[in-house]
């Protein structure tokens, strides 16, 4: 016999369609999400030059009469982003990395390190990109904000300090300068730390942190 | 009568006397100078301090501190006059050499030893970084008296320290309850006292007097600026894992087509068969 009869074709052409539906239900989904996992690093939005540093090695400013520190931070906006977002103090954890709330919601701030509105130095903030737990958290989306998105924090006596984004940096996290990051000289700066890249399932951890530095804004 | 030079790495004022003999020395950078502090501890005795042959502090009474200067690297030679000596001609009450290597940062205690002579004890100051949310606490014994323990919280967290020794400890920035008891008993002779410990700093106490009498009495001064950095931020997801780690709709779609591989599979299997 030459050849299977029509039904059995039929059946066997409806197999093979099937197994081929299937596979691909199996097989495209898990590529675009590998893909989805680990595409995004490119650090390449290459900043101009000027404002590629993430952070500007300053000469110490002379030494004025210890400047009143600011209030503390009480909420962050970011309004391109959608977020406005309580701000807590954090101090470090038991390995001497900067805390960083449990609740994702809130955003930390490092309150060993210079304040919003301080003079000098780079006041650090801190927030979860997302959690299987708690869902999204309130930095979630920070590697989306490009230079000259506004960024403002209120402080705990009601005011409040305006940057602008300059910069948006990806570090894989042994690579994050965190002498420029936790700077306490140098022009006033906020400095926006969440994680991103791959997520380790063996570490339990992203494996890169996205670091926005924003200036003040010109009064 | 604390004057207005001011150090860089603490903004301590110092004594204006002190500070007139330094500037004699040349405006040298930091690498040719060494950071010093003084304290006297010595009971009941107002003293001139004379370094090579200059008066560089009038009337330094017993119980305080001054610092820093920066004087130049090398050998010095202190001297500590009676406050009332018309200049450095006499013989002093006590000397010392002291030499500076350059960069280091110093304390001169003038003190009584185990046995109530009084001397002059050089200690060199640790003012390196200190990790990043602790600050480092170093304790000297400097009193005539018999080696103590500090406490911490009513704990002994320095044991068995004796005349001219020092310790240090690095804590958790914050306020302790600290302490000084003789060696194995926890029975305060000095504190209880709250002690702030400020993040990035390195406070120097100095237990000064003498045990009998009760004239003991702590003097210490304070480091600031030395602060560590953070090793890194981890920001991620604090269940260990993310809300988009292998996410619902996958687990599903990968569920789904397997059961149609698998049924397909089987259907070919038998068109195939048949």
């Amino acid at each position: 016999m030459s050849a299977a009869s029509a039904p059995d074709r039929k059946g066997r052409s409806g197999a093979l369609a099937g197994l081929v539906a299937g596979l691909s239900l199996v097989l495209v989904p898990a590529s675009v999400w590998a893909a989805d996992a680990v595409s995004p690093v490119a650090p390449a939005p290459t900043p101009p030059a000027a404002a590629r540093a993430v952070v500007v090695p300053l000469p110490e400013p002379a030494e004025p009469a210890e400047p009143a520190a600011p209030a503390p931070p009480a909420r962050i906006r970011l309004p391109a982003l959608g977020v406005d977002a309580p701000v807590a103090p954090v101090g470090v954890d038991d390995r001497g990395r900067m805390d960083v709330p449990l609740d994702i919601a809130t955003v930390g701030w490092y309150r060993f390190g210079p304040g919003p509105g301080a003079t000098a130095g780079s006041a650090v903030l801190s927030g979860h990109v997302d959690d299987r737990e708690q869902g999204y958290g309130a930095f979630h989306r920070l590697a989306d904000l490009a230079p000259g998105d506004p960024v403002t924090v209120d402080l705990a006596d009601g005011g409040a300090v305006a940057y602008r984004v300059e910069t948006v940096t990806r570090f894989r996290k042994a690579d994050l300068p965190v002498t420029d990051v936790f700077a306490r000289t140098g022009q006033p700066r906020l400095t926006l730390v969440t994680c991103g890249g791959p997520f380790d399932y063996t570490a339990r951890g992203y494996t890169e942190n996205v670091v926005v530095v924003a200036r003040p804004d010109a009064p | 009568m604390r004057l207005n030079h001011l150090a860089r790495r603490t903004g301590f004022a110092v004594g204006g006397a002190l500070a007139l003999a330094l500037v004699t020395a040349p405006a040298a950078v930091a690498q040719d100078t060494a950071a010093v502090y003084v304290v006297h501890g010595v009971p009941d005795t107002p003293v001139d301090v004379y370094v090579d042959g200059q008066r560089a502090i009038d009337d330094f009474q017993p119980g305080t501190e001054q610092g820093p200067v920066d004087l130049p690297a090398g050998s010095h030679k202190v001297d500590l006059f009676p406050a009332d000596a018309a200049d450095g001609s006499g013989t002093p009450v006590l000397s010392a050499n002291a030499d500076l290597p350059a960069g280091g940062s110093f304390t001169l205690v003038a003190h009584l030893d185990a046995s109530g002579n009084p001397k002059i004890t050089p200690f060199e100051n640790d003012v390196s970084s200190v990790p990043a949310g602790q600050a480092r606490l170093v304790v000297r014994h400097t009193a005539a008296a018999p080696a103590v323990d500090v406490l911490a919280g009513g704990k002994p967290v320095v044991q068995g320290l004796s005349n001219g020794d020092q310790k240090a400890l690095e804590v958790p920035a914050g306020s302790v309850s600290a302490a000084v008891a003789a060696a194995g008993t926890t029975d305060p002779v000095i504190g209880p006292a709250d002690v702030d410990l400020q993040e990035g700093t390195a406070t120097f106490v100095h237990a000064i007097g003498k045990l009998d009498g009760g004239k003991l009495e702590l003097v210490s001064f304070t480091v600031s600026d030395l602060h560590g950095s953070p090793s890194g931020v981890p920001s991620g997801a604090p269940s260990g894992a993310p809300a988009e780690g292998a996410p619902a709709w996958l687990l599903v779609s990968t569920v789904a087509g397997l059961a149609v591989v698998a049924v397909s599979a089987s259907r070919l299997r038998s068109a195939t068969r048949r």
